[in-house]
């Protein structure tokens, strides 16, 4: 906690700095800046309206995965590509889509903006109800039958309960996800015409193609402190409260001690601002309580009211759903219907080098978050120091980072061509390199303390130390870092191939690259649905081919029964 | 003297799993019936199907055949005369004691006010006054297993059924928790009206019951049902106890 603290200051103070800065050099820029607040609070508007959106959906998908074997047999798989599918491709079609539904007005956009956010954060937490609400032990869902709980007083007692753990550690993911869209989708342009929102992302997108320095600097460390207070504030005190809902331990030996059920106890700090949170709150926490009772009651009479609006929830996503694919379908047969254009017979370059980019990011963040993660997970003392430097970079999302990637990449290398080569694969790692890094460390915080003991007892140091503990123990969280890392990758890919900087666009051959042309420039269609369809069968048969199997081998070698 | 009042009677049930296509039978043509006032129990080996039996009694699982009747109406889960406890506790590690107690009185409705005088009774009845509002994951095993039995109580069932209940604590509790659940069965003016049981200790199944039902392994088939006219309280040393003792392990091995 007082890591954090540290953090948070260092980032207000390099505020501060950059502020001061940023104003003597140039005025104009310090005037925009004080837009900034503001910007602020609509891009996070934004996304707690995406995120809301996505914790209903969430919990309808996964419940009714989970509690219905035949829906699950269809709705899994679904979720399965709609996760591991690079979403930012489609983001010029439902630009499109709701441009054109609300006839251009700014509305559209928004919404376009929502939608995109919402995409990047629903279905991980939808996962995440499912294996919360499928792994409740069998005793205690005997409990609940027998007790009586059904319907919506089951959903109450037992299964929010159950899935809160996974949906805040989700939500964590999702917002982070999230971030990085609204970033990515806030200012995007389609052919000539330029759509874009005030907010964050916008205000550094904008900077990055005017070559403005001092703006960007602010604008990052703007988003940096409303990341990190979000986290400070909202989801580190949520965390520790979710603790509670974790289901015992196999041993449930151990007698913790459990924070008492005050409200707003589980706000870490500041006890003045929490007293007054909770004079405040009172009013609210009553009217909670009393509105549970009111609902309890309502439901006992509208025993149906629980499933339609799961129906009323599902069927609009079937709906749109079925929108996407069939005019997906009927695009791809228009697609195949017709000689190839010429630009296909480019596409297995373009991907291999895309590819091998990532590979190349992927390469060096192993490289620098094994050893790293190593030291972190078993140093408390090196952790509580460069955890907090760590999750202020972490905190920048990797499309925030591209023009001041890109500039320092032309710094470094000479060339243009080499400069965007450089970029693209920084920005890569970037996008790649924390989900690693936090995985892994978490790998190695997993590792029970009895096996640590038993290896220093059989004096295990040094290599055979590595190979017979930690790395076997490190592979899980490896692999899920690595999928998750992947995903990321593939999205940043749209935007790390097709750069403008100060007013001109470094770009290198790869998928990413060619939507990018597609869009911005020729408006091809064909090329564009075809550079899409290739980066989805590329990524779909990597996760088939590659990760699943390993996982699956991981999953029965490496675990860490306890 | 009338004939007690039956409460359950089990016909004929019999379990199967099918894995690839073929048979696994776990339960073969249970037959037993059980009145107010009896303690009985279901003893058998682990993987005999105590569990599963105990799981199709109480309505939880439907029995491959068979028909499990509770005063003369096909058993449901919810029914609430007919309450659960089991071996690992199965208690909500967000609810306090107290609301963990509630629980079935929730589900039935019951008015705030009456809830939790309710609850408030049936924990004083089981020594944890003090940790209404403790969570589960703050008490001992022992604790655990008496909020457990409170949760059970509060809904006054007629019928109360345990699986293997004192099998994850130490003797001692093991013991204290026995003593006191003959307490409760005995006490006209508290729930419950009988005790159905399953266990895989022998000594316990004779402490307790009044009636034993020997399970065999692999199918779980009936044995025996033998009648134990044990004085009480009993006493683990004398030589009728450990009669009883052998003559069962000996059916079963
Ligand atoms: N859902 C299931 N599918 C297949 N086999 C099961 C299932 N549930 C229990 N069994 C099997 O039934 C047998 C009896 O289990 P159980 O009732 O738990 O026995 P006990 O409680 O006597 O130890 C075990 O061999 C177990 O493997
Ligand atoms: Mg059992």
């Amino acid at each position: 906690m007082r890591g954090r603290r540290r953090a948070l200051r260092f980032v207000a103070g390099i505020l501060v700095f950059a502020g001061i800065v940023a104003a003597i050099a140039s005025p104009q820029a310090a005037l925009k800046a004080l837009q900034l607040p503001l910007f602020a609070l609509f891009s996070t508007s934004r996304m707690v309206a995406a995120y809301l959106i996505g914790l209903v959906f969430a919990i309808a998908y996964g419940h009714t995965a989970a509690t219905n074997r035949r829906a699950a047999l269809i709705m899994l798989p679904i979720l399965d590509v709609l996760q591991s599918i690079p979403i930012l491709a489609f983001f010029p079609a439902a630009l499109l889509f709701f441009v054109v539904t609300f006839q251009g007005s700014a509305i559209g956009i928004e919404f376009a903006v929502v939608f995109l956010i919402f995409t990047s954060m629903a279905w991980n937490m939808a996962f995440g109800v499912y294996e919360s609400l499928t792994t409740i032990p069998q005793d205690l869902e005997a409990a609940g039958s027998s007790f009586g709980l059904t319907g919506w007083l089951r959903f109450r007692l037992l299964e929010f309960p159950a899935a809160i753990p996974k949906l805040v550690y989700n939500s964590i993911l999702s917002w982070t996800n999230g971030w990085f869209f609204l970033v990515a989708s806030e200012v995007f342009q389609v052919g000539s015409s330029k759509f874009a929102r005030p907010g964050l992302g916008a205000f550094i997108a904008d900077a990055g193609r005017n070559g403005d320095v001092a703006s960007i600097a602010v604008g990052l460390g703007v988003l940096a402190a409303v990341v990190l207070a979000l986290d400070f504030f909202v989801w580190r005190p949520l965390s520790v409260w979710s603790e509670r809902f974790r289901m015992d331990t196999a041993s449930g030996r151990e007698l913790a001690k459990v924070p008492r059920y005050e409200p707003f106890r589980w706000m870490p700090r500041f006890p003045a601002v929490r007293r007054t949170i909770i004079a405040r709150a009172h009013p609210a926490t009553q009217a909670y309580h009393r509105a549970s009772v009111r609902l309890d009651r309502a439901y006992a009479s509208h025993p149906n009211v629980v499933r339609d609006v799961r129906v009323v929830d599902l069927g609009l996503f079937v709906i749109v759903l079925l929108l996407v694919v069939t005019t997906g379908l009927i695009g791809l047969g228009q697609l195949f219907l017709r000689p190839l254009p010429p630009e296909a017979v480019g596409l297995p370059w373009a991907a291999l080098l895309s590819f091998s980019r990532l590979l190349l990011s992927y390469g060096i963040a192993l490289g620098w978050t094994i050893p790293v993660a190593v030291v972190l997970g078993e140093s408390e003392r090196v952790s509580r120091y460069l955890t907090p430097a760590l999750e202020i970079f972490a905190s920048l999302p990797a499309t925030a980072l591209l023009p001041v990637i890109l500039g320092f990449s032309l710094a470094v290398v000479g060339s243009t061509g080499g400069a965007a080569q450089l970029a693209a694969i920084l920005i890569g790692l970037f996008s790649m390199q924390w989900y690693l890094l936090f995985n892994l460390v978490a790998g190695v915080r997993s590792i029970p303390q009895d096996l640590r003991e038993a290896a220093r007892s059989f004096g295990l140091r040094g290599r055979p130390y590595w190979r017979r503990l930690l790395l076997p123990a490190m592979t899980p969280s490896l692999l899920t870092g690595s999928i998750t890392a992947w995903g990321a990758g593939w999205n940043a890919l749209i935007v790390s191939e097709y750069i403008e900087y100060a007013q001109r666009p470094y770009t290198v051959t790869g998928l990413g690259s060619l939507i990018n042309q597609a869009v911005l420039v020729t408006g091809d269609t064909e090329v564009l649905l075809l550079t899409i369809l290739t980066m989805i069968v590329v990524v779909l048969a990597m996760n088939k081919l590659l990760w699943r199997p390993l996982l699956k081998r991981a999953a029965i070698r490496y675990r860490l029964e306890v | 003297m009338t004939e007690p009042h039956p409460l359950l009677k089990v016909k004929d049930v019999t379990k199967s799993y099918f894995e690839d296509g073929k048979e696994f039978k776990i339960l073969d043509l249970i037959r037993f019936e059980l009145a107010e006032q009896d303690f009985v129990c279901v003893v058998g080996p682990s993987g005999s199907g105590k569990s599963t039996l105990l799981r199709i009694l109480v309505g939880l699982e439907k029995p491959t055949s068979g028909e499990v009747l509770f005063e003369g109406q096909p058993i449901r889960a919810d029914n609430p005369q007919v309450a659960m406890v089991f071996q690992s506790f199965a208690l909500f590690p967000w609810l306090t004691v107290t609301q963990n107690v509630e629980l079935g009185l929730e589900a039935q409705n019951v008015p705030l006010p009456a809830r939790q005088a309710r609850a408030r009774k049936f924990i004083d009845a089981v020594g944890l006054t003090g940790f209404e509002n403790a969570f589960p994951r703050e008490l001992s095993g022992g604790m655990k297993q008496r909020v457990g039995i409170a949760r059970a109580l509060a809904i006054e069932p007629l019928l109360l059924c345990m699986d293997e209940p004192f099998s994850s604590l130490d003797p001692l509790t093991a013991q204290n928790l026995r003593d006191e659940i003959l307490q409760l069965w005995s006490d006209p003016q508290l729930p419950p009206k009988a005790v159905l049981m399953v266990t895989h200790s022998i000594e316990e199944a004779v402490y307790l019951a009044d009636r034993v039902i020997v399970l065999s392994s692999r199918p779980g088939r009936m044995v025996a049902e033998l009648v134990i006219d044990l004085p009480r309280p009993r006493n683990r040393k004398e030589p009728e106890f450990y009669g009883w003792v052998d003559e069962i392990y000996s059916l079963i091995v």
